[in-house]
């Protein structure tokens, strides 16, 4: 090589390069997120990025996924894989901030659908957010939900600027996936009423960062938000772990 | 009143023997040279319906009584008449005419008409495309004769009565179709036709001769129409077997084309000729259908739509991807054309569609546009329509994923509903003190203790809608919070005699 190289620049255009390759590996704050809940150390969920969900019971992984959704602020697409019984019912999805206007519902015959469904979603600049949605627990459906399915679908999100969500129930030994984070929900009940619901909120793996909680969120739905600590606790002086411990 | 029909000029074909020699390309195997037809029983007897040429030869006549017909021919084959494969095979045969002009029609039982004005001149002049289409229908084992005229009834006339397979000038209509025999000229029901020739009218000459006011009282206004367009005196309609395109691209490949790349490739180049005409157009397309003819006369057609109008190439494309591995080339196509029908302006007629104004908005509705249109190849996609109904099935309807959605009725997300509704209700047993609210539940063989509950609400059925299902009852919904803290939508089914628990759905 007979130009001269400029060691600073071709550092600078490496490190570069890899920041581009890891793409949502690098600092995670800097990207704009989907805020989630305001007295929890995670200020929310990054966009352009897949998350995924376990949910321990199906209402409340569906209703923590759609606050989600909500909050993005754009069209939405709900997708769903084979013919499992329920499907997810926009009434009550409205109760959650998500209204019928911003919902786009796809239903796939068989995941290899649902997956290109996913990707081709995630890619669309235009949309905000997108939810594969694993209903039941079909047989196989770890092995399709791979390292490389994800991966795709990962790498599509970083491409499209959405919010991608993975819900899934909360199965034994649920294989490694490549989403960014990795959250479990379940159900805390109350004992004041059936209106605003209580969750256990974990996040049990994050890339480039540590996992924490468990924290308990009380769904407002008059307010339309969620707030830390147990709808039965008072409010003002615990913190989240202490209502829960 | 002659000059003032449409300058327009027509092709009448006249398919013969059209029954016979469609049984011949389907069974090659049926004896050459023996005389073959086919019968039908109207009325219990059994009788000859049509024949080839060689039954004709032999002195056989439509309508003649099978034992008869087989005395006479003893070598006679013989299948049943297939009237719908007939119309079928006729109709197959219009679509394949369209390729030499996008207007065709029927012209039952064993014609087709083609509106080739201004067509001809592709195909070096009238007669040579008559000629031409004669040629490829031989080849195909399908005995046809042909005419070309300045009306389409004239035409058809013609083609019938005529066996030179002539072409006229326009405005000579009354002239040519003169000496015509009245029975295949006007295709006259027999009953009619033997009154005519006991009055010694025989040829159209005939008919023209006589006071008109005198024929219409003894034999119809409908006889006199049928003269008037046949002489070119009335208007003839053409009705096309499908609506014409309102803009086309097509290609005449050298080589039949069999491969995929070379699909593709033809695809491609197609195209970009319909993106230059819809653009000088100032048009998007919302249906592009893409038409291939085979070399053994077949056609066969792909068609896609778009949610949003479109031109572009690229998107175009992708949604012919998916859909292109149903061609099935066989020896290969001869002939490719790509049809846009519903064509719209295309700046004004996204946004207006969408309710959405500005500029910049426009980009992302196009590109959300273009993404549902394709997850619609593979996948099912709707929108959410709410409607106005207290009864949980009926509160959504599906929508159309391109259409606005309205905004919801007033007090449609107010009651507390589950956001994963079953779909079919599944049986629960529920244990509680007497009618009261439920204490236990029993799911799936496994027991739970109710730790909360909510309700009951009681929802009537819509009997102004359900006139057609009188066995839906009343339900008392409760929501129930159990030990392990799932809250869960369950109803008790109040049907008469038989009330039962059944989980309608998850709350959050």
């Amino acid at each position: 090589m007979n130009v001269p190289l400029d060691r600073e620049a071709v550092l600078a255009s490496l490190r570069a390069r890899v920041a581009r390759l890891e793409g949502g590996g690098g600092p995670q704050h800097e990207a704009p997120v989907v805020p989630l809940c305001d007295g929890l150390p995670m200020p929310g969920l990054a966009r352009g990025a897949v998350h995924e969900v376990l949910a321990t019971s199906p209402g409340c992984g569906v209703a923590f996924c759609t606050v989600l959704l909500a909050r993005t602020g754009g069209t939405v697409f709900w997708i769903a894989a084979g013919r499992d019984g329920t499907s997810a019912w926009p009434q009550g999805l409205a109760a959650f901030g998500l209204t019928p206007a911003r919902l786009i519902l796809v239903r796939a015959e068989g995941w290899v659908d649902a997956l290109w469904a996913m990707e081709e979603v995630l890619r669309c600049p235009t949309v905000t957010g997108a939810l594969l949605a694993v209903t039941g627990s079909p047989p196989g459906i770890d092995a399709r939900l791979d390292l490389t399915a994800t991966r795709r679908l990962q790498l599509a999100a970083e491409a499209g600027g959405a919010l991608g969500l993975l819900l899934r129930p909360d199965t034994v030994a649920a294989a490694p996936t490549a989403a960014s984070t990795r959250w479990r929900i379940g159900s805390l009940g109350g004992e004041n009423g059936l209106d605003d619901p209580c969750w256990r909120l974990e996040l049990l793996r994050m890339r480039g960062g540590r996992p924490g909680g468990p924290w308990a969120v009380t769904w407002r739905a008059a307010e339309g938000r969620l707030e830390p600590g147990r709808c039965d606790t008072d409010r003002a002086g615990s913190t989240a772990r202490e209502a829960l411990a | 009143m002659t000059d003032a029909a449409a300058p327009g000029r027509f092709l009448a074909l006249h398919l013969p023997s059209l029954a016979t020699d469609r049984l011949r390309r389907v069974e090659p195997e049926l004896g050459d040279g023996l005389p073959l037809a086919t019968w039908s029983s109207p009325g219990g007897r059994r009788v000859l319906l049509a024949l080839d040429r060689a039954a004709a030869g032999a002195g056989l006549r439509p309508g003649q009584a099978l034992a008869d017909a087989q005395a006479i021919a003893s070598d006679l084959v013989l299948r049943p008449a297939d009237p719908e494969g007939d119309a079928a095979a006729l109709h197959g045969l219009a679509l394949w005419a369209r390729r030499y002009s996008p207007i065709t029609g029927l012209d039952p039982p064993d014609g087709l008409l083609l509106d080739i004005t201004g067509c001809a001149h592709l195909r070096g002049g009238e007669a040579a495309l008559l000629r031409d289409a004669l040629d490829r229908l031989g080849r195909a084992g399908i005995a046809a004769r042909g005419a070309v005229a300045g009306a389409a009834a004239t035409a058809a006339a013609l083609a019938r009565g005529r066996l030179d397979n002539p072409v006229v000038d326009s405005g000579a209509e009354a002239a040519v179709t003169a000496p015509l025999p009245i029975g295949l000229a006007l295709r006259l029901p027999r009953a009619v036709m033997q009154d005519l020739a006991r009055l010694g009218l025989r040829r159209v000459r005939d008919l023209l001769d006589q006071p008109r006011a005198p024929l219409a009282r003894r034999f119809g206004q409908d006889l006199l129409e049928r003269l008037d367009t046949v002489t070119g005196r009335g208007r003839s309609p053409l009705r096309p077997v499908v609506p014409p395109p309102e803009l086309t691209a097509t290609r005449d490949c050298p080589e039949p084309i069999v491969t995929r790349a070379a699909i593709d490739a033809a695809l491609d180049g197609l195209l970009d000729a319909l993106r230059d005409r819809l653009e000088a157009a100032g048009l998007g397309t919302r249906h592009v259908t893409l038409l291939a003819w085979r070399v053994d006369g077949m056609i066969q057609q792909v068609a896609i739509g778009t949610g949003l109008a479109s031109r572009e190439p690229a998107h175009l494309r992708r949604l012919f991807d998916e859909r292109l591995g149903r061609l099935e080339p066989g020896l290969g196509f001869e002939r490719m054309a790509l049809e846009a029908r519903a064509t719209e302006r295309m700046a004004a007629g996204i946004q207006a569609r969408l309710g959405l104004g500005g500029r910049d908005e426009g980009a992302g509705t196009a590109a959300l546009a273009e993404v549902i249109d394709r997850l619609r190849q593979r996948v099912a996609v709707h929108r959410v329509l709410p409607v106005a109904s207290h009864w949980p099935e009926r509160s959504v309807a599906a929508l159309d994923p391109h259409d606005a959605v309205p905004a919801a009725p007033a007090g449609w997300a107010a009651q507390p509903r589950p956001v994963l509704l079953l779909r079919r209700p599944a049986p629960l047993e529920v244990a509680g003190p007497g009618d009261g609210p439920p204490a236990l539940l029993r799911l799936h063989g496994a027991a739970h203790r109710i730790r909360q509950v909510a309700g009951p609400a009681r929802l009537e059925p819509e009997w102004w809608r359900d006139r057609a299902r009188p066995e839906r009852a009343r339900r008392d919904y409760y929501r129930v919070e159990l030990a392990s803290g799932i809250r869960l939508w369950i109803f008790l089914d109040r049907a008469e005699g038989a009330p039962r628990w059944l989980l309608h759905g998850h709350l959050a």
